[in-house]
């Protein structure tokens, strides 16, 4: 029925109206007399379709404009009434006209036309609503979804399910029963109002029902429904009112949490109004949206719990490996000396025959300690305990060494080892000792696979970096720019296949590959040369073809490179405005500006204070960045215990520290921290 | 005749050693835990002392600091033995203030020449 509401001066028109739109019988008419307030009030609890109102009537533009701004009426037409040919300053306030003298045609058809308007608008305005309501559904699905791929934690991705059903479908009630990562059952429930006991009960029992049923086929984790953790969460704890067991009569939506074959839990909802088709398909998009996430999670939970298992196992092995070393070295020192005092006849002359025996046994136990120190080395890269000694060195007079150290071997076999170094050879921060032990391996293996009257040449040069193809490398850990010495050790002997290249770096890779092995070594040579290689930034290629020959060529950065490091560091951008001290504490001294880079710790322009840099005993972090030190800002060189000091009088940006410094790194920020705390 | 003062408790190592130490012409006095090893050390006064780092009572690097922050016996030499290899960091330089180490297993002429250092 259509209502309609009269504002009229005299009674004469309005009773006519009345009686007129009366006889019309789908017509609900209601006029209104006494103050305005009074009359504004009725205006909105009617709800009219159609307001008529004649020009005259008292305040005639003030109500208009009181009925307009309320949104009960929005929709509502206002029809004014004018004399014939009158005009008034707020006829655009109306939305239509009827002139006097009345004529009940026209008034009958423009009392339709405007229910109709009222109607459209009416069903414009729900429409309106639906859609942005499904709009606000839509969003929150958006932004779950983007949440549910940010996280690998369970328990977390549960919440973010239930908040999202939160919003979009603002249930009562919801329950949820999972397994934890134990296996046990999680009964989670989240109320509006505090449920009672029994409603509590209800749910869980009705959920481990849920549960089961989905699992019907499967032999299902036995639960002691007495004894199932629950979680509350109550959102409005304050108010009195009290869910009590007829909530479970609220209409609801249920569904399992799965993916495939993959069952993770249930979920229901219950909520008093009625849930409407959308709600149900957003509520299926999420329960299906969560379950993909979650299995991601469990299986990132089953490879981290195994990764520790493997990491644990991989320490044991590395700790046993380093202690057995250490006692087979032990017992190795008298044997070696013993049979040192025979052979020089210190201790009795022996016969030639017996003098050839004892430097077979002297030679195989030089043997056994290289073995034992390639063990102890891996052991020591693989738990990260090999310190290497960086110094500014010079690798012209090593390589040199090398060539006269293999001199002996090399003759019986009647291999020539040919050095040529193309230019003057420039420094390299290097730890030249493990330098040495990576070419001094190189060599030992060309020996060891070229056959007799062979030739290895060894052949240094300096190249830049775009004269290195990156792609020939062997798996590079670090940046390549700038200048390198490259140095190639190349053979004519057996060579190896392609698909084997990349094998031959494994640990062992010797003992797996070759039944036939007669070639001595244990197949460590090469893990740890790749290893030291990468600890100095270097890289390494092989080229080889088959029963032709091999070439290993080894880049190593020039200490010039380093430089470039030193520019990096000073346009690196700093993301700690605020941050008083840096904590950086690095092992390898190389690998800690590289650090500082990558993380983009360090903006030089904005730190006006102090550096301190520790550095242990040693003067070589100066090496790398005495740009730093010349800067506007000061940077000390001390010892721990000075340091200490040091900060205590003066606030510092930044700390560089030494782990294995004469007292250890960890403790001194430890004090550090303490101290900048307090 | 050069005094050298072998500590050791690995007797093998110290028989064979100091066997061959005499060879060349040294005076060896032979200490086979820490304990004794400390207090010939400091009744001897020996020209160079062989210390390994392992040992019963006290180890060697408890004894190398001791001597060294002895302003008496501070200047006498000091070669480590060590049959670990990370020991070698906090031997040289650093805590114990040795001045040479060797690593397990050694040769004789490796020993001779660091010796020779210091006493030749």
């Amino acid at each position: 029925m259509n209502k309609v509401f009269l504002l009229f001066n005299a009674d004469s028109a309005k009773n006519r109206i009345n009686s007129f739109l009366l006889s019309k019988s789908e017509m609900e008419v209601m006029s209104a007399q006494g103050k305005i307030e009074d009359i504004l009030i009725q205006i909105n609890n009617f709800c009219a379709d159609v307001i008529l109102i004649e020009n005259g009537y008292e305040n005639c533009e003030f109500v208009i404009r009181q009925i307009k701004s309320n949104s009960k009426n929005q929709n509502t037409q206002i029809i004014l009434f004018l004399n014939k040919h009158e005009q008034c300053s707020f006829m655009n306030l109306a939305d239509g006209f009827i002139e006097y003298p009345l004529n009940d045609d026209i008034l009958v058809s423009t009392l339709e036309s405007h229910f109709k308007i009222k109607k459209s608008l009416d069903r414009l305005y729900e429409n309106n609503k639906e859609l942005s309501r499904s709009l606000y559904q839509l969003n929150v699905l958006y932004n779950t979804s983007s949440q549910f791929t940010g996280t690998l934690n369970t328990s977390k991705l549960y919440d973010i399910m239930i908040e999202a059903m939160e919003k979009t479908l603002s249930f009562d009630i919801s329950s949820v029963l999972i397994l934890n990562s134990e296996g046990n059952p999680v009964f989670n429930l989240n109320t509006i109002h505090t449920p009672s006991d029994n409603l509590v009960n209800a749910l869980k029992i009705r959920s481990v029902l849920n549960f089961k049923n989905e699992l019907k086929n499967e032999s299902h984790p036995v639960f002691d429904i007495e004894n199932i953790e629950i979680k509350q969460n109550i959102k409005q704890t304050r108010s009195n009112k009290v869910f009590g067991i007829d909530t479970i009569s609220y209409d609801s939506l249920y569904a399992p949490i799965k993916i495939g074959d993959e069952f993770f839990g249930v979920v229901e909802l219950f909520r008093q109004n009625p849930f409407l088709p959308e709600d149900v398909t957003c509520f299926q998009a999420i329960t299906h949206q969560v379950a993909l996430p979650l299995r991601s999670a469990k299986l990132y939970e089953e490879i981290s719990k195994t990764n520790k298992k493997l990491e644990k196992l991989e320490k044991l092995k590395s700790e046993f490996v380093s202690i057995v070393s250490h006692e087979l070295r032990t017992p190795l020192t008298p044997i070696n000396n013993s049979l040192e005092i025979v052979l020089s006849e210190q201790a009795g002359t022996i016969s030639d025959e017996a003098k050839n025996f004892i430097s077979m046994a002297k030679r195989n136990i030089q043997r056994l300690s290289g073995i034992i120190e390639d063990l102890l080395d891996l052991s020591r890269i693989q738990t990260g305990k090999l310190d290497l000694k960086y110094k500014i060195c010079d690798i012209t007079s090593s390589l040199e060494l090398l060539q006269k150290t293999f001199l002996q071997v090399a003759n019986e076999k009647n291999i020539n080892i040919k050095l040529e170094i193309k230019k003057k050879l420039p420094e390299i921060y290097a730890d030249i000792r493990r330098i040495e032990q990576i070419f001094s391996n190189l060599v030992s293996n060309a020996l060891k696979f070229t056959p007799n009257n062979g030739v290895i040449d060894v052949c240094a040069d300096i190249v830049d970096s775009s004269e290195i193809n990156v792609e020939n490398l062997i798996s590079v850990s670090s940046p390549i720019f700038g200048n390198y010495i490259k140095i190639s050790v190349s053979d004519n002997g057996i060579g190896i296949k392609k698909e084997d290249i990349p094998k031959i770096f494994d640990k062992f890779s010797q003992i797996e590959s070759s039944l036939k092995r007669n070639n001595g070594g244990v197949g460590l040579g090469l893990t740890i040369t790749k290893q030291l290689i990468d600890s100095h930034l270097g890289a390494i290629e092989v080229i080889s073809q088959e029963s032709k020959g091999s070439t290993f060529v080894v880049y190593l950065p020039l200490a010039d490179n380093l430089k470039v490091f030193e520019m990096d560091l000073s346009h690196a951008l700093i993301s700690h405005d605020d941050v008083g001290i840096i904590k950086i504490i690095s092992k390898k001294e190389f690998n800690l500006i590289e650090k500082l880079k990558e993380n983009k710790l360090l903006n030089l322009s904005k730190l006006s204070k102090e550096l301190i840099f520790d550095i242990g005993e040693s003067e070589e972090y100066f090496v790398f960045i005495p740009k730093i030190s010349y800067s506007s800002f000061e940077a000390y060189c001390c010892a721990i215990e000075d340091y200490i000091d040091k900060i205590k009088q003066n606030e510092c940006d930044i700390i560089l520290s030494k782990m294995h410094s004469a007292k250890d790194g960890f403790d001194a920020v430890k004090i550090m921290t303490i101290l900048t705390k307090g | 005749m050069k005094k050298i003062l072998i500590v050791d408790d690995e007797k093998d190592i110290v028989e064979t050693l100091s066997f061959m130490l005499k060879a060349k012409g040294f005076e060896c006095i032979c200490a086979y835990d820490g304990e004794e090893g400390l207090s010939l050390a400091k009744s001897i006064n020996p020209d160079l002392v062989i210390l390994d780092v392992m040992m019963p009572k006290i180890n060697g690097y408890k004894i190398c600091r001791l001597l060294k922050f002895d302003n008496k016996y501070k200047d006498i030499p000091i070669i480590m033995i060590t049959a670990r290899s990370q020991d070698e960091d906090k031997i040289i330089g650093e805590e114990t203030g040795a001045d040479e180490y060797i690593t397990k297993p050694f040769e004789f002429s490796e020993v001779l020449e660091k010796i020779n250092k210091y006493l030749a």
